[in-house]
């Protein structure tokens, strides 16, 4: 299978430090992939060998099939970048931004006319598009910076830290819009430190001082730090007695009793398969249940779990 | 438009929109002239002198009025003797004392063998050469009058200078003005370009777009030569109709060699450009590689005086071989073909410059 990005064994030294270490990546066709991790974690290193902007110590990078330290231009050529901090031309306008780029992308002529009109008009730019870039606002920059990066209708689309110190109705437009792509086919991999956004994600990679600590989709990271799902019950006191004999019940994680009512949270291998059987179950021997969910753990309480005592 | 021409129409937007280096490319001709023109353009100062007068005779006072309306010196004292002549000198007030011994006058009048002292101040050593040059002249030429008044013997020594008339002063300082508006200027500017949009980050965006390094180096060198070019024929027309310094060979030769010498500045300028980190170290690099130009390039003294190893350092330099042919041109009337060979060097180490440049310019951002 070929993968929109393959990394192996990736690794990368600044001087003795090593900031990214050995690691392991792939990104599938048309999914949109997290690269999650604190600041200072490798992320943006990670991206840079993935765009040949940095050669890596050692290890390899294929992006759809094409090693980038042989053949970067082709690589290039398939693939948009929009990175962390606006790189744009302050001293040009929004259009000739957007023309110079279209451009250096071997765009012509008539061609280069309609997707310019396009960008401008996609990304609501038209009525700035004779201001200089510098004078743009926040928002409007990385708007524009987002309409640089998908000037050639790459394949792939890497994006470094899009909602930093972003505005929420732009993280939220920016979010649409990454689906939005994916359902034209185009492979997103972004980089984000904000735990929250990376539930967006179709899959994620965790990283943490230049490793990958885990990987997988949101729920599958959370089932990794946990070691299962948490569910929880309010129900008779009873119930203990059963609990612990149901299928894909690992654990009782605590309990306490408030006016008769036992509050108890119970880890599951999935929640999803196991939640209504656990409750009919209980049911069936006699014990009323009152209320049974799932609970919601965050990215973040995972995150936290798996780098613990790293 | 192909990825070159954007790339240079795009910094070509940049450089007129940057109103600090738009001030230096239009304005620095005329400053750099106007300040030549001021120190070097009209008649020269006078030089402060006394004079000790121990004969006080006829003749000494027509020697003392000659040297008054040579138009070099300006009588400044009168001492009464050698040794205040001398306190003179020592204390700063003049920068020679001539000293008329008694019985000059006698002597001349009678034909029989006489002289006179001076005393200079040579730490000032242009000046006392000047002094000493200008003193002989009027002693020989006043010799002169005085041997035909009183028809005595004397020898004349007849100068006769090849490339003449004399050459002024200004004519003399086009080369120099050129050189610093053709190599310091424009190398200076170009230095800083990768390293600025290596800072300001716009780096980072252009190199992930399939361009080649080739591309980066061609499309700067062509904008940048675009603007500085306007340095280049507002010097020269500047001098010939403003300051009517004279040409005695072609126009078109000296804009043809004023070009290549721009383009090799340029090159040159990106070279630094690519191994600085920064556009401090930039900027520094290439003023400091100017030092060198300024000292061994007949810039401010002739290389014929340099010694043997400074020489080969000479031969390096670009300008050591614009200011040749630029002279040649200008001053001797040789045409390009006669100068061709240090035009030749000067387009050799403009496309040296420029592949290395291509060499070493690394599309990554570490």
């Amino acid at each position: 299978m070929i993968y929109a990005v393959e990394a192996t064994k990736l690794t990368k030294y600044f001087g003795s430090f090593k900031a990214v270490d050995s690691i392991d990546l792939k990104v599938r066709k048309g999914e949109i992939f997290g690269l999650l991790g604190p600041n200072g974690a490798g992320k943006t290193t990670t991206i840079r060998m993935i765009l040949g902007l940095l050669k890596p110590s050692a290890g390899t990078v294929k992006v759809f099939g094409v090693d980038v330290a042989k053949n970067r231009k082709e690589v290039l050529k398939i693939t948009g970048y929009m990175p962390q901090r606006f790189s744009l031309y302050e001293d040009l306008t929004t259009e000739e931004n957007l023309r110079l780029f279209a451009s250096l992308y071997g765009l012509k002529g008539r061609d280069l006319d309609e997707r310019v009109g396009e960008l401008l008009d996609e990304f609501q730019l038209r009525e700035y598009r004779y201001r200089l870039a510098g004078k743009l606002s926040g928002g409007t920059k990385q708007r524009l910076a987002l309409a640089v990066a998908l000037v050639h209708k790459p394949r792939l689309l890497i994006v470094d830290e899009p909602t930093a110190g972003v505005d929420p109705p732009i993280r939220r437009y920016f979010w649409e819009y990454f689906r939005k792509l994916r359902q034209e086919g185009v492979t997103i991999l972004v980089t984000t430190h904000y735990m929250d956004e990376a539930e967006n994600c179709d899959r994620l990679a965790l990283m943490n001082r230049g490793k990958i600590v885990a990987h997988g989709t949101p729920q599958g990271i959370k089932r990794l730090a946990y070691g299962g799902d948490i569910v929880e019950l309010y129900t008779e006191r009873r119930a203990l007695l059963y609990l612990k004999s149901f299928d894909g019940v690992k654990t009782i994680l605590n309990k306490d009793v408030k006016d008769g009512v036992l509050r108890v949270k119970v880890l599951v291998d999935d929640a999803s398969d196991r939640l209504v059987p656990i409750v009919k179950n209980l049911e069936e021997k006699g014990v009323k249940v009152l209320r049974a969910n799932q609970v919601f753990v965050s990215l973040e309480d995972a995150f936290i779990k798996l780098t613990v005592g790293d | 438009m192909s990825a070159f021409l954007a790339l240079v129409v795009k910094d070509v937007r940049q450089l007129l929109r940057d109103p600090k280096t738009m001030l230096m490319v239009l304005l620095m001709p005329i400053i750099v002239m106007a300040l030549f023109v001021a120190g070097y353009g009209g008649g020269g100062g006078e030089v402060p002198i006394a004079v000790v007068d121990l004969d006080g005779g006829k003749i000494s006072w027509q020697l003392i009025d000659f040297l008054r309306n040579v138009g070099d010196f300006r009588v400044d004292y009168f001492a009464s003797t050698p040794e205040k002549g001398e306190m003179l000198v020592k204390k700063g007030k003049v920068y020679a004392t001539l000293i008329i011994p008694e019985g000059f006058s006698e002597d001349v009048l009678l034909g029989r063998k006489t002289r006179v002292e001076l005393i200079i101040d040579s730490s000032y050593a242009h000046i006392s050469e000047l002094i000493w040059e200008a003193l002989n002249a009027a002693v020989q030429e006043f010799q002169r009058k005085v041997s035909e008044k009183y028809n005595t013997f004397s020898i004349t020594v007849n100068k006769r200078t090849v490339y003449g008339p004399q050459v002024t002063r200004v004519e003399n300082f086009v080369p120099v003005v050129m050189g610093i508006l053709l190599h310091l200027v424009p190398m200076s500017l170009i230095a800083v370009s990768i390293s600025r949009e290596r800072e300001r980050r716009t780096f980072e965006q252009l190199i992930v777009t399939p361009i080649n390094s080739s591309d980066i180096i061609m499309s700067k060198l062509l904008a940048y030569a675009l603007i500085t070019i306007s340095d280049m024929v507002v010097t020269l027309w500047v001098s010939v109709e403003l300051f009517n310094v004279r040409v005695k060979g072609s126009f078109l030769d000296l804009l043809i060699v004023s070009s290549i010498m721009l383009l090799c500045s340029l090159s040159l300028g990106l070279l630094i450009s690519v191994v600085s980190k920064n556009q401090l170290q930039a900027y520094q690099t290439a003023i400091f590689l100017f030092i060198p130009s300024m000292l061994f390039t007949g810039f401010l003294t002739p290389v014929e005086l340099l010694s043997g190893e400074v020489r080969l350092i000479s031969k390096l330099l670009p300008l050591y071989y614009f200011l040749r042919t630029f002279r040649n041109i200008q001053l001797r009337g040789w045409t390009l073909y006669e100068t061709i060979y240090e035009v030749e060097v000067l387009a050799f180490q403009t496309i040296f410059f420029l592949l290395l440049s291509i060499k070493l310019l690394k599309l990554r951002v570490e």
